[in-house]
């Protein structure tokens, strides 16, 4: 068991290290000096050349590698070439407002995928099954920034119930920052619930199969009721692992839904920088971004290890 | 039970087979005619309802709808069917060589694919887009190489089914070389496994090039796309809600037909399954 | 389990906040201090000296920075922190007399002296192109702390109108350090703090030597999609649409009593330019057959909503040497065609390479839908801005056409004057009238700027395809707001609520 856990994380610390390295030589290949696409088209050559030394910019790429990967580890990623700020508080500071909406986005997830799902595995032999396992297919199908979009049009724009778009930090003001909250986590997750609500129905599906809920509801208990008391936490196995899945998924999805609902996240943060050629602060959202995805799929595997006994001596 | 099940799976099949069967016709025929030219700009018929001349009408530069829903169409299939090409072509032999390998290289070979999933197809799009600008190539080739790692997880998979099969064990025993076990045993028995897999790689390629357009590293104006359609739209959505609609139904259609033409085809495949419904 | 449940607790906080937006109105009071405007292009940062673009001036010039002299809604040159001023008998001195009191907001006094250190690092520190129209002057000197004189090493109209623009911005001797970042300026209000990516917070300058402004906070918040900006201000999340891009949506502010919708003119031409540095587009019947091909009066319906001006040269109605030249290529396709005729331009394919700006890229699918109606064969390109259509288009001048808004005031030679400008042209013939203009009387100054404007219709050195509109949309009550963008600025000095 230890070794498996110590294998697992050998291969989350080279997989960390290669891609370090293909995010690296990517952003080297780059077509364009960085120093010239700062300083724009009317920048004299010793303006370029001082900005170059000043940012380490003529130094061999092998140092210039080391240094980042050294930046990145210290959480000192210097300045932006192009803003003039330091890099690392703002993209804290965005990853921060991306976690909130991803961890909303979950929950909203959940909260769509658990009762849906369960209630059409319940129902699956009758019309209402069927329609429910119809409406999951539907929401799958729906992208997700035009689930944006109708929300805002509904609930903003239409009833004036939420706001439209924007950001308030939590700590600021909690009534408003959860207000603004709602509508983008509710895009992200609405999606999300409905492909989660299809491993949820053939989870419970599996369970209602099992013995020992046939002999609770022999006992007397009623689907429902039996489900909840005894097989919900059995279905839970297969949909955490799924859940986790889910949230690289999610992770990604915020940055379209951010554009929607003008969220200062990291994916506005990445989109500007495109925009702007803000090489270094592309570089360091990317590599952000990779390495969470990275982080969580070496936690799931950890959960599959600490839930499924089988996997611990199988494989 | 199991006959409920594949009569069910029948009813998917057909309705998606439909769906799809529509989404491709609709592009083939663009190729021949279609009612409009659909990039004419025509500054006297702007945001007319659906007509005789017009069948859903026309957008704020006065181009005719169902002909840039046709070639959007176009488009859509195109994007499918190269990001899943290049994904079937990678992933297909890197998941076959992973299963027939020796264990440590198939172990290595997986672990480089998985890396391969910390890099979704909107991360690879941004990253190319910085380098080589934003583009309808840009977009298949961040769209297939992001698919890669799961159709090398199912073909891995499938084939280490087939490898423990005894007509392989046979063939082995027999003397033939693993090339040859692979051409004449586990690709076609994996076949099955890798049309399903890539009718539903197709939906999530028609949904990443529709959030690709829309964020504008997508298919570029004027080509017609239904990504762009809807993004175009969003500034008359409470005026004329008609142009979002005709391409978000669009959209939501494909998806659901490869959704549910993969899984049909996934039920009938594999009976376990089947029998767990 | 455990999981389910503490995801049940968060919902029911969500649905809180649900119910308390609706009651979110209840701050009201707190409201009349405070003003939120929606804009589009962010800063990259806030250093206008050495980054070039719209956006840095439109947040802080005539609000964080003044000028020594401003222009007025009407385009005239007013007082701001020159009380007045003299030019001499030939026209190279200048003796301006500046304000009392003033002072910048990290304590500094403002005197002659900061005038003065301002001038002269527009010609040594400052690395944007615009810092050339500082060139004229010799020398400036600080008579005494409330008088300042500039000599000029020849006579130029132009210089005392450039100073109302970004260049002639007044800045601490001791508040230059963290430009990008930290702007110190002496203006009504005083820099607060950014939150990239959504918002600038101006605050108001409790020390300013003039009137103070009525709100103690603006908010400017940035949207990049036309449609959230929209959405924004149908929603009460802001206050201002400060420039509508999305002009189709706008009946929707229009027909709701809610609103207000200002609507004015601009110096913004959007400029369909020919690159004349290479075949087919330096063959002048090629450019002249484009803008006979072009029905501009269609082009504004279908791309800006049919609001805007046509122009049929690089000036503005409100530009006194203006003449209506929109006459000179009437749309007529079967000329284009005739032109057209025998020239490389039929066998070629002509570049389009538009920036991702909502009028480029809706005009630029007019230009190319109108064009090939003539037979030519248009490649539409959307290049992401500003960095990589600058480095295409304006750096490499690797494009055939292309689609921008010159917003700048005034820029007959910025956007021509110059051969080795993006636009290639910088004919001589034509900046010898600028040049006469800038040194002559103003009848003269009028006279000579009327040729030049013929000049270039004459030569097709582009196609202007529509003055951008100032479109501005507010809540009912708010007071102040500009009716022409004629300045870089979006001067928020006067806004009130009624």
């Amino acid at each position: 068991m230890l070794l498996r856990v110590l294998t697992r994380l050998a291969v989350l610390l080279a997989s960390l290290a290669v891609s370090s390295l293909v995010v690296f030589a990517f952003m080297a290949v780059l077509p364009g000096d960085p120093a010239r696409v700062a300083l724009g088209v009317n920048a004299s050559e010793a303006a370029v050349q001082q900005l170059r030394s000043d940012f380490g910019l003529d130094r061999p790429l092998p140092t210039q590698y080391l240094e980042w990967v050294r930046g990145l580890l210290t959480l000192d990623l210097g300045e932006s070439y192009i803003s003039r700020a330091a890099i690392a508080p703002q993209v804290l500071d965005r990853a921060q407002v991306t976690l909130w909406l991803v961890g909303a986005g979950m929950v909203v997830a959940v909260l769509v995928a658990v009762p849906l799902g369960s209630l059409a595995a319940l129902t699956s032999r009758s019309p209402l099954g069927v329609l429910l396992s119809a409406v999951s297919q539907l929401g799958v199908a729906v992208p997700a920034f035009l689930a944006g979009i109708l929300l805002v049009a509904v609930f903003a724009v239409g009833l004036g119930w939420l706001p439209a778009s924007g950001w308030t930090p939590p700590a600021q003001d909690p009534g408003r920052f959860l207000s603004q909250l709602v509508l983008p986590a509710s895009s992200l997750g609405l999606v999300q619930g409905a492909v989660l609500a299809r491993y949820v129905r053939s989870a419970v599906l599996e369970v209602l199969g099992e013995d020992y809920l046939r002999t609770a509801r022999a006992k007397g208990l009623r689907p429902g009721p039996a489900l909840v008391r005894h097989g919900l936490r059995n279905a839970a196995v297969p949909v955490v692992t799924v859940l986790g899945l889910q949230l690289a998924t999610l992770l990604v999805g915020a940055v379209v839904v951010e554009r929607v609902f003008v969220v200062p996240g990291l994916g506005s943060l990445l989109l500007d920088a495109v925009a702007n050629r803000d090489l270094v602060v592309i570089q360091d959202v990317v590599m952000l971004l990779v390495a969470a995805v990275l982080v969580i799929n070496f936690v799931v595997d950890l959960l599959y290890l600490a839930i499924d006994p089988r996997l611990r001596t199988a494989r | 039970m199991s006959g409920r099940g594949s009569r069910r799976g029948g009813a998917a099949v057909l309705v998606g087979g439909a769906l799809v069967a529509l989404v491709v016709l609709m592009a083939l025929l663009s190729f021949l005619w279609t009612p409009h030219d659909p990039t004419l700009v025509d500054a006297r018929v702007r945001l007319q309802g659906p007509s005789p001349a017009y069948w859903l009408g026309t957008d704020r530069f006065g181009r005719d709808l169902v002909s840039q829903l046709m070639v959007g169409a176009r488009t859509t299939v195109y994007v499918g069917l190269v990001a899943v090409g290049i994904a079937a072509l990678v992933g297909v032999p890197l998941g076959v060589l992973a299963a027939m390998a020796p264990r440590w290289l198939g172990e290595l070979l997986m672990r480089a694919n998985d890396l391969l999933l910390a890099f979704p197809a909107l991360l690879l799009a941004v990253m190319l887009a910085a380098v080589l600008g934003a583009g309808t190539g840009v977009a298949m080739v961040a769209i297939g190489v992001s698919t890669v790692p799961s159709f090398a997880r199912v073909v891995r998979a499938g084939s280490l089914q087939v490898l423990r099969s005894d007509f392989v064990l046979a063939a082995r025993a027999a003397g033939r070389r693993p090339w040859g076990v692979a051409v004449r045993h586990v690709l076609p028995n994996v076949a099955g496994l890798v049309i399903v897999q890539a009718s539903v790689a197709f939906a999530i390629a028609v949904l990443a090039e529709a959030a690709l357009s829309f964020l504008g590293f997508g298919t570029p104006p004027p080509t017609p796309s239904w990504g762009r359609m809807l993004q175009e739209s969003q500034s008359l959505l409470f005026t004329d809600p008609r142009l979002a609609v005709v391409p978000g139904v669009a959209v939501a259609a494909a998806v659901l037909g490869f959704n549910l033409l993969g899984d049909g085809l996934r039920d009938r495949l594999d009976p376990r399954l089947e029998a767990r419904r | 389990m455990r999981r389910l449940v503490g995801a049940l607790v968060l919902l029911g906080l969500l649905a809180v906040a649900g119910c308390s937006a609706g009651a979110g109105t209840a701050d009201q009071g707190e409201q009349t201090a405070s003003l939120s405007v929606g804009l589009v292009a962010e800063p990259a940062n806030l250093d206008f000296t050495t980054t070039d673009g719209a956006a840095i001036p439109q947040a802080l010039l005539y609000n964080v920075y003044e000028t020594l002299v401003k222009v007025d809604g009407e385009g005239e040159l007013v007082p701001s922190l020159a009380r007045s001023w003299e030019v001499s008998e030939d026209r190279r001195t200048y003796t301006f007399e500046l304000v009392e009191g003033a002072t910048f907001t990290d304590g500094a006094p403002f005197t002659a002296e900061d005038a003065v250190f301002s001038i002269e690092r527009v010609q040594t520190e400052w690395t944007t192109s615009l810092a050339a129209a500082m060139d004229v002057v010799e020398s400036a000197t600080a008579v005494s702390p409330t008088t300042l004189r500039v000599e000029l090493s020849r006579p130029s109209n132009d210089w005392l109108y450039r100073m109302t623009t970004r260049i002639g911005a007044m800045f601490s001797r001791t508040g230059v350090d963290a430009l990008g970042t930290d702007p110190v300026g002496t203006g009504p209000y005083r820099f607060g703090s950014w939150n990239r990516g959504d918002s600038i917070t101006l605050l108001r300058n409790d020390g300013y030597w003039g009137s103070a402004p009525q709100f103690g906070e603006v908010v400017l918040r940035y949207f990049r999609d036309p449609t959230a900006l929209n959405n924004a201000l149908l929603s009460g999340t802001i206050d201002v649409i400060g420039t509508v891009q999305a002009p189709e949506s706008l009946e929707q502010f229009t027909s709701d009593p809610r609103f207000q919708v200002i609507e004015g003119t601009t110096t913004a031409e959007v400029v369909l330019s020919f690159n004349r540095s290479r075949a087919p587009l330096d063959d002048l019947d090629v450019r002249r057959a484009i803008k006979h091909a072009i029905d501009h009066r269609a082009l504004v319906d279908t791309c800006w909503a049919g609001r805007g001006t046509l122009i049929g040269s690089m000036v503005p109605p409100s530009d006194p040497w203006y003449t209506d030249l929109t006459g000179r290529y009437p749309y007529d396709p079967d000329r284009a065609r005739e032109l057209l005729e025998g020239t490389d331009a039929t066998s070629s394919t002509l570049r389009l390479r538009v920036p991702n700006l909502p009028y480029a890229v809706a005009c630029g699918q007019v230009v190319e839908s109108q064009l090939e109606q003539v037979g030519l064969d248009v490649q539409m390109d959307t290049l992401e801005f500003p960095a990589a259509w600058l480095q295409t288009v304006y750096t490499d001048a690797d494009y055939d056409m292309s689609i921008i808004a010159h917003v700048e005031p005034r820029d007959l030679r910025a956007v021509f004057g110059d051969p080795d400008y993006y636009t290639r042209y910088g004919e001589p013939e034509f900046v010898e009238h600028l040049d006469a203009a800038d040194a002559g009387t103003e009848a003269e100054q009028t006279e000579q700027l009327r040729l030049a404007a013929e000049m270039l219709a004459d030569d097709a050195a582009a196609d202007w395809l529509f003055l951008l509109p100032n479109l501005v949309v507010a809540e009912q009550g708010i007071t102040g707001l500009p009716q022409n963008a004629v300045s870089e600025s979006f001067d928020l000095s006067a806004l009130g609520r009624s």
